[in-house]
């Protein structure tokens, strides 16, 4: 597993400032949660009660980017499933519309400095990923998201409606082959496919795939160890 | 090069196999601790303190644990999980491994696997760094590449099914590429296969 940037251990009288400068991927989780970047001398507990995010889940997810894996015992309630779906589908939206086709233009430059057969092959790795991914956040957004959403406003178990199921098996088979595949781009691209002029964009797609990789496997520890625990134990009170 | 102690967590039930462990690798020549133990909550407490590097794990204690398993790996991603085969196992299950031990493997490559994971920083051995695939993993990595499964290609190279996950398991180790198409590309770029071959 990896994180691309290490940082202090956040705790609620830290200047959210200073933590941004030491770690700028805190600016993703602020994005996902829809905080203002405009945080003045603020300190995490006064940014959360401003925006109106619980500190505890706030803290939580930013020692996520900072490198510190959450421990077992969460004091997250059902109140807090919004907030986390509120950011999952952030994140989703920034793959899709901003981290993959970054990529992808990156792939046409390169296949313009170094026409060979191994690129092209890359290329269409590339695009066959990007499809799965597609499929897999397509199916979180109609499948999951929802389910979640009518926990939230206690309508399971109403016969009217029939929603389609969801398998946490499923989540965590399509997140580890999205994991690995996007570990097979960075091995080809760094170990393997012999460089033509291409230093530079080279360069640039292997820290996009690292970004990229550095936010997903977040997504997914939040998805399976926050997310999903917090939604067993709302289905077993009901 | 001076050679630091190696502290292994063995979560084997049988004795015998423990103490013939035990006994193999004391003869390596490099030091290695053993601590056996009989819980994955003990794996994870001995993880969470820091007390050994590498794992060897009879698959079958969590065969119906993967989360729990998977859950530890991923929180302590520096520890090297070797598993250790003596009868079938789900390929799915084998792939939560990083390397694979064999019962009928001989005394010098367990202890050769063993001194190699250890003796560097990277987890990686010398022939690793080399990237130097044999020439079986090669064979195996053509089938691969073929589409054929486990099945197939231990009938084609008349080799068992966990020779051929094992020699999977090393080749995207060395390559660091586990992905059928990935591994295409790894081939023509190393001029395994030609790129005529694969449009065929």
């Amino acid at each position: 597993m990896s994180n691309l940037s290490k940082g202090n251990y956040i705790k609620p009288e830290m200047k959210i400032s200073s933590l941004v400068f030491e770690n700028p991927n805190l600016l993703l989780l602020m994005e996902h949660l829809e905080i203002d970047f405009i945080v003045h001398e603020k300190t995490v507990k006064q940014l959360c009660a401003a925006s109106n995010i619980n500190e505890d889940l706030f803290i939580l997810i930013a020692n996520l980017y900072n490198g510190f894996q959450p421990t077992e015992q969460q004091n997250l309630t059902r109140d807090d499933m919004a907030a986390i779906i509120k950011f999952l589908k952030n994140s989703h939206n920034y793959y899709e519309n901003e981290k993959y086709p970054e990529i992808r233009s990156y792939l046409e430059q390169l296949q313009i400095q170094n026409n060979s057969a191994e690129i092209k092959l890359i290329e269409k790795f590339f695009d066959e990923y990007f499809n799965e991914v597609k499929e897999h956040l397509h199916y979180e957004n109609r499948v999951a998201f929802p389910y979640f959403n009518k926990l939230l406003k206690n309508e399971i178990g109403g016969k009217e409606e029939k929603l389609e199921p969801y398998s946490v098996n499923e989540y965590q088979e399509h997140h580890s082959d999205i994991e690995s595949k996007l570990n097979d781009l960075k091995a080809l691209l760094l170990k393997h496919v012999p460089v033509e002029n291409d230093r530079v964009i080279r360069r640039k797609i292997i820290k996009c795939l690292c970004e990229l990789e550095n936010d997903l496997n977040i997504h997914s520890i939040i998805e399976e160890t926050i997310l999903i625990p917090l939604v067993s134990q709302i289905e077993c009170s009901e | 090069m001076n050679k630091p102690s190696t502290n292994i967590v063995v979560f084997e039930p049988s004795l015998i196999v423990f103490e013939g462990i035990s006994n193999i690798i004391s003869k390596s020549g490099h030091h290695f601790h053993l601590i056996r133990t009989d819980s994955l909550s003990e794996i994870q407490n001995h993880a969470a303190h820091g007390r050994f590097d590498l794992a060897i794990v009879n698959p079958t204690l969590i065969q119906n644990k993967n989360k729990e398993f998977a859950s530890i790996q991923k929180n302590f991603p520096a520890i090297i999980w070797v598993a250790l085969v003596y009868n079938f196992f789900d390929h799915n299950l084998l792939s939560q491994f990083d390397r694979i031990i064999n019962i009928t493997d001989s005394a010098e490559s367990i202890s050769k696997q063993l001194t190699n994971i250890s003796s560097n920083e990277n987890h990686l051995s010398l022939e690793d760094e080399q990237e130097l695939l044999s020439d079986r993993e090669i064979d195996v990595l053509k089938q691969i590449i073929k589409g054929f499964s486990n099945k197939e290609i231990a009938d084609h190279l008349n080799i068992s099914i966990h020779t051929v996950i094992s020699h999977r398991k090393n080749i995207s180790q060395k390559t660091g590429i586990k992905s059928q198409a990935g591994l295409t590309i790894y081939a023509i770029s190393n001029k395994i296969i030609l790129l005529e071959d694969y449009k065929n």
